[in-house]
């Protein structure tokens, strides 16, 4: 009996140790590979190399002009700042819309409550190809040119969501009768806005606008539908890159993405179990 | 300036309730609170003891009536603009902020000097027993200190009036005793008046000046503790504060005596010094308090009540009797620890015969139509 | 009167905090949906775009009730629409096998490495999406990590096809929707009182008996909430199909893509997202029913 436990509970953590190398293997993998100066096939070690790192930077070009497989340097960067400048636009105005709705649901009963925690909800339920069809069909029918403004637009449209839901969650947590203390020490009732509410809400709304940026950087399928042909952002420049076919390049781009985005992760989360 | 401290004149307000229809909260409520004073407010959950205060302190906005706080009518007043304080149930201290700006939110509100603020802001943690611990956050005290944390910051802005609502209900047994008295000290210290809500009646009986007992938005009674304990004008008072044997019946009065004749055959007999004097044919309910009963010996003189024992309890001081008459009337009895040979022999005989003084019975009008046919029989 | 002006400045308050994100919803959220469903029902134009007149046969080409004048009933649409259906269905199946011991595990370890090992299964969500799928794409290709390993303990003799197949692309469903399953499964997991486990033992329940009777029913809660939102993405998704399925296994959300980017006929790409949409509308109305009959037990527990 105890014996048969202790085999059920060595089992449960081989199982979890499988659980995480099932997580992270692939990771580690492409870290690695983005290292290897085989050009042809990737999984065939054949030693250290910073070369596909130079080459993305358009830093150095080591093997034959025939085998240099990123398309430019300068369609990488772009893609990149057009990503940079989405998620600076996207986050900001997700980060306010979606913290005013929070607040709004949070401070208030009235008529149609229901209705607005509904419509919060049901974009993030959507799925991305529905509304990135919707969005494009509306943008085309309203005449307006596709590119990084209707890219902009799109993605705030599901992005006010995640924000109302982190700093909502946030809210929620908090104890209202901290501002009836507040109100009963003499606070009106912005002062207790101000003072009380906002710091409060604050790990959230910092929380919400991390996801946001983040999400933003990352999102392809909405993008795809309403970029437009010009307009590249990052995951679109990859998938693009990916349907032409396998360089190695992709490996050190995809190892640098991986390096930034863990970082800005880490660093929200380090941020939140701060805050407590 | 009227005398009274804070005035209520027909306090109503009722609340809607989420699955249709209302429940009245406060049901026309008058109440004088005089200055310096300690009331308690007692009373089951939903009595309306919580509204009443935040009537007071306006959270809650009344259907009708008036609120005067030192004779201004503040009834359309916000909370931020009523001269009162209020220490939280669960002592709503702002986690973000250290317990000094916590004790000194409300000076800091009023935009007071810094220095007069820092000074006042150490000598209220010094009151409360906390000094030096400014630059703490809440969360990394104990309860008992959050406790004195929210005290200071309630009276800091030397408030007219001081609102406790259940301050001490997530105190253990021991901190909540000490804090009762120290309260009750600095009431005396700060020479205001304090209004203190709980659902407790052993720290009502031990803290207030006087006691409002609340039950269905109604004030029950409101006295001092000593009266509503030994008197209390109804049925509710009587078995909300204490334990109590209560006797419905129908009055018996004769030049010589009166008792209440049960409709199962008891004859409770009562002095009636003070309090209600009711008619014959009056209905009423004859109240015993369990330690005022006694074991009665072969000799006993006055009345006396038989039960048949089902259980006794040694709780250290007292013996618990619990017993039923003949009729199967639940009774409870307290002996002091001293009789235990005696109790010991009752326990055996598996029967006492309980005696009672009837200058301490009390006698309750009844507030349930009682529909007793009386019945006279023969109380041993 | 003091009343009433309180009262408007409130209403003032609320407006200034509601009315941009109503706004901004109405017009780029909910105008899109309703002009998508009103496309869906209008006639293909000869190069792209729509003609504004009533054509129900977009849908009739899918369900089989066209106007064989315009439109061919094919059932090729509706192989696709099961085969996403059955994709989606193997994928929570296969998420929830993979979290349900794994949540189990990690809640009873320590405090600190609980959360570390909540970290650790949250971090990927945070990386960039077509990365993960594209590190599957070198594992699964022939020349990929998987044959590499494969052939070298001799399981296989020759590389062998497993890119471009119904697994490949549940593999990498299952790769990228691990946290959205394992987060609703876990803080069920978590919340669960251990207690009412050693009261069924001690009741007479074997390991089987406590897990099917006690356990399961108590974290049920998480495991729907988790295979919906794993259910939903899965079942109109077009990226891991367009990198790990190649031309080879087509799901819906190809389909889709195709009739916009490459046929370009809307209506009838509007058509097949609304399938999925009532798809996903119907898995959320038996949700809420699930929910709401939860519900009502709550206030009996209080």
């Amino acid at each position: 009996m105890g014996s048969l436990r202790n085999v059920g509970v060595v089992g449960l953590f081989g199982y979890t140790i499988l659980f995480f190398t099932f997580i992270y293997l692939p990771i580690v993998l492409i870290v690695a590979y983005s290292f290897n100066a085989d050009p042809i096939n990737m999984m065939n070690w054949s030693g250290f190399t910073f070369d596909w790192y130079r080459q993305i930077f358009g830093l150095k070009n080591t093997v034959s002009e025939n085998a240099l497989y990123i398309e430019s340097t300068e369609q990488l960067l772009n893609a990149l700042r057009n990503s940079l400048t989405v998620a600076a636009f996207t986050t900001t105005i997700a980060t306010v819309l979606g913290t005013a709705t929070a607040l709004a649901l949070y401070r208030f009963n009235f008529l149609g409550k229901k209705f607005y925690r509904v419509l919060l909800f049901a974009p993030m339920l959507m799925p991305d190809i529905v509304l990135g069809i919707a969005l494009l069909i509306f943008f085309v029918g309203a005449g307006v040119s596709l590119g990084l403004k209707t890219i902009i637009a799109g993605q705030c449209s599901f992005l006010v969501s995640y924000v109302f839901i982190v700093v909502s969650a946030r809210l929620a947590g908090m104890d209202r009768s901290l501002e009836n203390a507040s109100a009963d020490l003499g606070a009106d009732e912005w002062t207790t806005f101000r003072r009380i509410i906002l710091p409060q809400a604050m790990p959230g709304v910092i929380g919400g606008a991390l996801l946001a940026f983040i999400i933003s950087m990352d999102d392809l399928v909405i993008t795809y539908f309403i970029s437009g042909v010009d307009t590249q952002t990052l995951p679109i420049f990859i998938f693009g890159m990916l349907r032409r076919g396998i360089k190695p390049e992709i490996n050190a781009i995809a190892t640098l993405m991986l390096l930034f985005s863990f970082a800005v992760a880490s660093l929200g989360l380090y941020f939140r179990s701060r805050r407590g | 300036m009227g005398e009274h401290i804070v005035q209520l004149e027909r306090a109503t307000k009722a609340f809607a309730l989420p699955e249709g229809g209302t429940i009245t909260a406060l049901h026309g409520i008058d109440l004088d609170v005089e200055r310096n004073e300690f009331l308690t407010l007692l009373g089951p959950s939903g009595c309306g003891k919580t509204t009443l205060l935040h009537a007071i302190s306006g959270f809650v906005q009344l259907d009708a009536g008036k609120v005067r706080i030192d004779g201004d009518d503040v009834t359309e007043r916000p909370p931020h603009r009523r001269p009162v304080n209020t220490v939280f149930q669960n002592y709503a201290l702002f986690p973000h902020m250290s317990v000094g700006s916590n004790v000194g939110y409300a000076l800091d509100i009023a935009r007071t000097d810094r220095k007069e603020r820092n000074q006042r802001v150490g000598s209220a943690l010094e009151l409360v027993g906390l000094g030096g611990l400014e630059n703490r956050l809440p969360r990394q005290l104990s309860g008992g200190q959050q406790q004195r944390v929210a005290l200071a910051r309630a009276i800091i802005a030397r408030p007219k009036l001081l609102l406790l609502d259940e301050p001490l209900s997530a105190l253990d047994r021991n901190l909540r005793q000490a804090m009762q008295i120290e309260l009750k000290t600095l009431q005396a210290e700060l020479g205001i008046s304090f209004i203190f809500v709980t659902h407790d009646q052993e720290e009502a009986l031990t803290m207030s000046d006087r006691l409002a007992v609340l039950n269905k938005g109604l004030i029950q009674q409101i006295d001092t503790p000593r009266t509503v304990y030994d008197r209390p004008t109804n049925a509710f008072v009587a078995s909300f504060i204490g334990a109590s044997n209560l006797f419905e019946g129908t009055v018996r009065r004769s030049s010589a005596s009166t008792t209440v004749a049960t409709a199962d055959g008891l004859q409770i007999e009562a002095a009636c010094a003070g309090g209600w004097k009711p008619g014959d044919g009056a209905a009423a309910t004859a109240l015993i308090r369990p330690e005022q009963f006694a074991l009665a010996g072969a000799g006993a003189t006055g009345p006396t009540i038989e039960i048949a024992i089902e259980q006794v309890v040694f709780t250290g001081l007292t013996f618990q009797i619990h017993g039923h008459t003949a009729s199967g009337r639940k009774i409870v009895a307290i002996i002091a620890a001293i009789r235990r040979a005696d109790v010991a022999q009752a326990e055996k005989d598996g029967k006492v015969r309980l005696g009672y003084d009837p200058a301490a019975v009390h006698l309750l009008p009844d507030d349930a139509p009682a529909a007793n046919e009386a019945v006279a029989g023969v109380a041993a | 009167m003091s009343t009433s002006s309180l009262h408007r400045r409130r209403l003032a308050h609320l407006g200034i905090l509601l009315g941009p994100a109503s706004g901004f919803l109405a017009i780029f959220f909910l105008c899109p949906l309703v002009i998508m469903l009103v496309y869906s029902f209008l006639e293909p134009g000869l190069y792209g775009g729509a003609e504004w007149v009533f054509y129900p046969d977009n849908y009739g080409r899918i369900l089989g009730f066209a106007n064989p004048d315009f439109e061919v009933y094919d059932p090729v649409y509706i192989a696709i629409f099961l085969r996403s259906l059955r994709i989606a269905l193997v994928t929570v199946a296969a998420t929830l096998l993979v979290c349900y011991p794994a949540a189990f595990q990690i809640s009873r370890l320590p405090s600190r490495w609980k959360n570390f090992a909540l970290f650790l299964i949250t971090l990927p969500f945070f990386a960039s999406l077509i990365v993960r799928l594209f590190i599957w794409v070198l594992i699964l290709k022939k020349t990929g990590f998987a044959n590499m390993v494969l052939t070298s303990l001799h399981i296989v003799s020759t590389p062998v096809e497993l890119i471009y197949t119904e697994g490949a692309i549940v593999i990498g469903m299952v790769y990228v929707f691990i946290p959205f399953m394992f987060l609703p499964v876990y803080a069920s997991v978590e919340k669960l009182d251990w207690s009412l486990v050693r009261a069924s033992q001690d009741l007479g329940a074997n390991g089987f008996q406590t897990f099917w009777r006690v356990i399961f029913p108590l974290t049920l809660p998480g495991v729907i909430g988790g295979s919906i939102i794993v259910f939903i993405p899965a079942l109109g998704n077009f990226i891991v199909p367009a990198v790990l399925g190649g031309a080879k296994v087509m799901m819906l959300g190809n389909l889709i893509e195709q009739q916009f980017l490459g046929a370009r006929n809307w209506p009838f790409g509007a058509a097949l997202a609304m399938l999925v949409m009532a798809a996903v509308l119907a898995i959320l109305f038996f949700y809420i029913r699930f929910e709401a009959r939860r519900g009502d037990d709550a206030p009996v527990l209080r």
